[in-house]
């Protein structure tokens, strides 16, 4: 089963469907809002045409509402083709504070999501050549056990730190990790080295980084291995 | 008349979903949480339908469900769900007396209250 699995990519498929499952999640509560607002609208002319006095103020508030919901739509659909795309190339210049925006954005869909922050960032982005998508799947995997940990008031502090030449670091503060028995497990970390990422994870301080390298590259054409272009060491802690 | 607990995290919806329920002459009470909804029942004498979202953040449909009956046995429940997946639709029409998707027709509604109301 595990070669069957590695031979169809099954991991990254299963965190493909997860993300897509959360997303058509979100657009179905969109179109139920919808449709109840315009639902209610439908009722209140039926009333309006028999005679009976109608409230303008909730005419208004119910198109108001449709107008919100259809811009809240089109965002998520923003954030969908945004995530389909990060598999267009497997290695390419990624701006790790996007990619950062967008697994936040896609954590958020997720029914039990909590507080989640990007710390901003000033001056010239944090680029790393790397595989978006991978990447993607590392970051989210972290967000959602420690929402699965922390419930929905436990908030997380995300921040990028550049490494001189040797690519960046990005540090999870108040990860909520303790009652995890194993984390990161085997899987994630194979995840992790297959684009040369190092997980470091100190529970005691609720704090985990990933080392992001900043560059790799493919090695060879039809066996695909990746190997970080030499860097400057490991970060210390 | 016809007393409605209506629960779910999705505000507007919900909200709504109240509105157009109370235009047709019911009497509904909104929750967010499943916490607010045995906050609801704590306070009032009895609802005789509860109509819950399945997916929520802390306690979700399900669970909220058992724990309402032992607060009222007499209570009867809809669920209302936006997952799709054959899964889910196991699981909910086991649970509850009835089980509708989402984006949810009123009339189905209306018609699940009636079989609901006719059955007491």
């Amino acid at each position: 089963m595990k070669n069957a699995k590695n031979l169809f990519g099954y991991d990254s498929l299963a965190f493909f469907g997860r993300v897509n499952a959360s997303i058509s999640h979100e657009l179905k509560n969109i179109m139920a809002i919808i449709s109840e607002t315009a639902g209610l609208l439908s009722d209140l002319s039926e009333m309006a045409s028999t005679g009976t006095p109608v409230d303008p103020g909730l005419l208004k508030n119910s198109t108001d509402s449709i107008m919100e919901e259809i811009q809240r739509g089109f965002e998520t659909i923003r954030q969908m083709n945004r995530f389909s795309h990060s598999v267009d190339k497997p290695v390419i210049s990624t701006d790790l504070i996007e990619l950062l925006n967008l697994v936040c954005h896609l954590c958020n869909y997720l029914s039990f999501s909590g507080m989640l922050r990007v710390t901003q960032w000033v001056g010239d982005p944090p680029v790393v050549q790397t595989c978006p998508f991978q990447l993607q799947a590392i970051v989210y995997e972290i967000i959602v056990q420690h929402f699965k940990n922390a419930g929905p008031d436990g908030q997380l502090e995300v921040t990028v730190q550049p490494l001189h030449d040797s690519g960046c670091r990005i540090v999870f503060s108040n990860v909520f990790l303790k009652d995890v028995q194993v984390f990161p497990d085997d899987h994630l970390r194979n995840a992790a080295a297959s684009i040369a990422v190092i997980i470091e994870c100190d529970r005691d301080e609720n704090q985990l980084e990933l080392y992001v390298p900043s560059a790799i590259q493919l090695v060879a054409e039809n066996d695909v291995a990746i190997q970080a272009i030499p860097a400057d060491g490991r970060p210390s802690f | 008349m016809m007393n409605l607990l209506l629960v779910d995290d999705e505000k507007k919806f919900v909200s709504m979903l109240a509105r157009r329920l109370e235009l047709r002459g019911m009497q509904v009470t909104v929750c967010y949480s499943g916490d607010e909804a045995l906050a609801a029942v704590e306070k009032k004498d009895h609802f005789d339908v509860a109509i819950l979202d399945v997916k929520m953040p802390g306690i979700g449909g399900i669970e909220l469900k058992r724990k309402l009956q032992e607060r009222d046995s007499r209570m009867k429940f809809i669920f209302l769900t936006g997952h799709g997946s054959d899964a889910d639709y196991q699981v909910g029409a086991k649970e509850a007396e009835e089980y509708l998707p989402k984006p949810l027709r009123i009339d189905d509604l209306i018609a699940s209250l009636t079989r609901l109301d006719g059955n007491t």
